[in-house]
């Protein structure tokens, strides 16, 4: 064999199945279906038939055994029968006494040739074989779990084979493969839940083994024999091995059984819907040889796995959906019971965790962030929802390689290779998120990856599964297991199911905005009848009561004058009581149509107006430093009307009144004082100064509703801003007001 | 030919008007209307008034809470008619309500007074708004 500079990408392009060598244990010869003339044979075929290769070439099929004891016209006819039913299948193996031993003839035929192969009988025992399929087939009938299917039979085809280790290899979606069930000499180290790397079975390899059900190399040590043409034969069609049961494996697959000390190894297909879903890979320390009906065998129960696995399979997903719908149930009722989606989603004993097999959940609602399981950090998940709003992801998200495509993910690809995100909110800033971990930190190393690669005397790097491991972790970085079309869906109802809870809340906080809005269009409609159909008789009450003191006066006592001027104070005093009522109600729900405020022209407006009912005193309002607010104009007029009108009604009785306004702008607010030199109150009452109707005991002899600083606050209140003051009795009031500087309305 | 139209479809204040106009003592004539639409039957010639040619005021004094139809839908009527599209109103109303305002002077009211709730600030009142409109003011009409 010549020497191969072994690499993984060499065998990618090996064409292993015109290799031109078989196993050499076995012979093989090759003839034409209409003479049985002879065309390729194995250059070993001199140890079965006494003739050197150069003397059966060319000729006919009967020349071969002109040395043997073996009748030419035994093995004519069994070619005759077969080419006669067209089928070769059913007659193998052929068994022939050659020279005091038993061979197997194996025929079949492939690309215009027939093929011989001839291999020893083994000492296998078919009574115990049809046992063991029986069983095989028992066991599959009977209704276990795929785990357990599996690993019962792996012990069976050890029995049935005698290696010393037979797993059950599955592919991934990536052809990346996992140990998933193990029979083994109880000295040898467990392979189980072992993970290996795509490249150790190339793509061509897995294409014969769809074809092939199962090969044996029965001695990884031993020399393959080259396979010899007819002189004639055109090189450039050499024969295809496909079918053979001796063919040669590659000397990369040799090297990669040796670097494992494997001397013998038997794979059998596992297929599931016509893909190659798993192997059954068997594998002996020492050579070993099976025979063809213990291999039949074999791959009798590798045919009823694959078709176990065919509604097993489905079952397993089945009830993994089951599984998930059972939980996304719960959660409905949940939801439904609670009003609290937060409590009802993470909070008691199934919670979104349980949806999935992700590891980690978030929940991000009303602002705020929830998280079970293993998840990237507050700040992470946040920016991933910001990025999520970016992609046209509407309903869900789903990926097994997150980091891929959202590069900041790299920095938290332990928790979160994988993500399957619902979207509650794109406005609201909602969503739901599941995390899965990066598969390299679960993958168990077929093998230590930090040893060395192994250098060869020669200097040859010789192929080992640690140096494939690496470009498998390259190429699996940043992955997660992929999402299963049973978690999407289950998410997916979950989005419905929280959207409807969410949607009736979001209805009920409408009906009552609803009822709100009738009740303001009925106090609208209250105010309006206070303000006329209440002041309408009160008008009447008070003019006739006048007509009367004018056109009957002289008649009356005057005690009957006094109290009908009684009357007459009394409707006054209720009509300002109404317009006040009025005015208060009004602050309340008018929008605000905030605006730059020049206030010196609004203060001095003020101050003209009450100039004009204090002539007939000694009053001053200064007006200080006044930057403008940003305000609504006619509210603001309300709130200093009423602060200067209040400092001018409680300075009444100085001599000498000064109110001072003065304005100051600092970095987040506008600050205006109001100044006066009354009466001021008791701190200690101060706590009812903004309360409707409520009138501090030193006032009583001024007039006044109570309304005009509850106005006042509410204005306040409604620009954002504060409202506060400063007295003592006798020693004036102080009233501070702010308006932020850009107000937040 | 009238000199002032007050729409009132309260009696007592109608009364109290009329009071007032006779304690004012001055040459004023005024017909009082209890209805707006009789207000725009009476202004534009129409209905009971078809056969009835009536010269326009030369102020109508319109309460706005009308039963029926109010007094911003009178002033529409009177705004949209050829004839009486110039006529001076004020609305004379309790309401200061400053939706009420506001929704007067969009129906293109002239002015607008509150009115004063007492008997001799509305007989003050009544005299000056006759100084102005009658006295002061120039109209397009004068027939």
């Amino acid at each position: 064999m010549t020497s191969l500079t072994v690499d993984l990408t060499n065998c990618e392009r090996e064409p292993i199945h015109i290799l031109g060598h078989i196993q050499s244990y076995g012979y093989l010869i090759a003839i034409l279906p209409d003479t049985y003339t002879i065309v390729h044979v194995s250059e070993n075929i001199a140890d079965l038939f006494g003739h050197p290769p150069a003397e059966l070439l060319g000729q006919s099929v009967e020349t071969a055994l002109t040395q043997t004891k073996l009748p030419a016209a035994t093995l004519i006819e069994i070619l005759n029968v077969g080419t006669r039913n067209g089928s070769w299948e059913s007659m193998n193996p052929n068994r022939f006494l050659l020279n005091g031993t038993d061979w197997n003839l194996i025929i079949h035929k492939h690309q215009g040739l027939i093929l011989l192969e001839w291999e020893p009988v083994g000492e296998n025992n078919t009574l115990v074989n049809q046992q063991l399929i029986a069983h095989s087939l028992t066991e599959v009938q009977a209704s276990r779990t795929l785990a357990d299917l599996l690993q019962n039979t792996a012990q069976r085809v050890k029995t049935i084979i005698g290696f010393d280790r037979v797993m059950v290899y599955r592919f991934g979606a990536d052809w990346h493969g996992q140990v998933i069930a193990e029979a083994r000499e109880d000295h040898l180290e467990p392979f189980l839940g072992l993970h290996y790397p795509a490249s150790d079975i190339p793509r061509q390899a897995r294409e014969l083994y769809k074809v092939n059900l199962v090969r044996l190399i029965a001695n990884a040590g031993s020399q393959p024999a080259c396979l010899l043409s007819a002189p004639n034969w055109p090189a450039d069609q050499p024969l295809d091995l496909t079918h053979s049961v001796l063919r040669a494996v590659s000397p990369v697959h040799i090297q990669y059984l040796k670097n494992m000390g494997v001397q013998a190894s038997m794979s059998i297909s596992l297929l599931y819907r016509g893909e190659l879903w798993g192997l059954i890979s068997c594998h002996n320390y020492t050579p070993r040889f099976v025979d063809y009906p213990a291999r039949q065998a074999a791959r009798f129960v590798s045919q009823l796995l694959s078709a176990a696995l065919e509604f097993r399979k489905d079952a397993e997903d089945q009830t993994a959906l089951q599984q998930y719908r059972q939980n996304g149930q719960q959660l409905h009722q949940q939801l439904l019971l609670s009003e609290d989606v937060v409590q009802a989603l993470t909070r008691q004993p199934t919670t979104v965790l349980n949806l999935t097999t992700g590891t980690g959940v978030a929940l991000l609602f009303n602002n705020q962030l929830y998280k079970l399981g293993k998840t990237p950090s507050d700040a992470d998940i946040l920016a991933l929802a910001d990025w999520l709003k970016t992609t046209d992801a509407e309903t869900f998200f789903e990926t097994d390689q997150l980091p891929n495509l959202y590069a900041p993910a790299e920095a938290f690809r332990a928790e979160a290779s994988g993500l399957l995100a619902i979207v509650l909110s794109k406005e609201l800033n909602e969503y739901l998120f599941w995390f899965k971990p990066e598969r390299i930190q679960q993958v168990t190393w077929a093998g230590n990856p930090e040893k060395p690669v192994i250098v060869t005397e020669d200097g040859q790097h010789r192929l080992s599964p640690r140096t494939s491991f690496a470009a498998w972790t390259e190429t699996v970085r940043n992955t997660s297991e992929s999402w299963a079309e049973s978690e999407v869906s289950a998410v997916v109802k979950l989005r419905e199911d929280v959207l409807q809870v969410v949607t009736r809340q979001a209805n009920e906080i409408r009906l009552l905005n609803q009822r709100l809005q009738v009740a303001y269009e009925e106090l609208d409609a209250f105010s309006y009848t206070v303000s006329h159909d209440l002041r309408t008789p009160l008008s009447s009450i008070r003019c006739y009561s006048e007509i009367l003191l004018e056109e009957y006066g002289q008649d009356f006592t005057p005690d009957a004058r006094a109290l009908f001027q009684k009357i007459i104070d009394s409707t006054e005093r209720m009509r300002s009581l109404i317009r006040h009522i009025l005015h208060y109600s009004r602050m309340g729900r008018n929008d605000l149509n905030a605006q730059p405020v020049d206030m010196k022209q609004l203060l001095q407006g003020i101050r003209e107006e009450i100039m004009v009912t204090a002539k007939d005193r000694s009053l001053r309002i200064d007006i200080g430093d006044v930057p403008p607010i940003n305000a609504d104009p006619t509210m603001v007029t309300q709130v200093f009307t009423n602060l200067l009108s209040n400092a001018a009604k409680y300075t009444r009785l100085k001599p000498e009144a000064v109110i001072r306004v003065q304005g100051e702008q600092t970095a987040s607010d506008v600050i205006y004082s109001v100044e006066d030199n009354g009466i001021g109150f008791d701190m200690k009452q101060a706590g009812k100064m903004f309360d409707l109707f409520k009138r501090l005991e030193n006032a009583r002899s001024f007039e006044g509703s109570g309304v005009g600083l509850a106005i006042v606050k509410r204005i306040i209140n409604r620009h954002q801003g504060k409202i506060w003051f400063h007295s003592e009795p006798d020693r004036g009031t102080t009233f501070s007001v702010t308006f932020p500087a850009v107000p937040t309305i | 030919m009238v000199d002032v139209l007050y729409v009132e479809d309260n009696a007592n204040d109608a009364d109290i008007f009329n009071r007032l106009m006779r304690k004012l003592n001055r040459p004023i004539s005024f017909t009082i209307l209890t209805t707006g639409s009789e207000a725009v039957e009476y202004l534009t010639g129409q209905g009971r008034y078809e056969n009835q040619p009536t010269a326009l005021p030369k102020l109508l004094l319109l309460d706005l809470n009308l039963t029926g139809l109010s007094g911003v839908e009178v002033m529409e009527h009177i705004r949209s008619n050829e004839r009486t599209r110039f006529i001076p109103i004020v609305a004379f109303s309790t309401s200061d309500s400053p939706t009420d305002i506001r929704s007067a002077y969009e129906a293109g009211v002239n002015a607008y007074v509150v009115k004063p709730g007492s008997y001799p600030a509305t007989g003050l009142l009544l005299s000056r708004l006759y100084d102005f409109w009658l006295q002061d003011n120039t109209r397009t009409h004068y027939r």
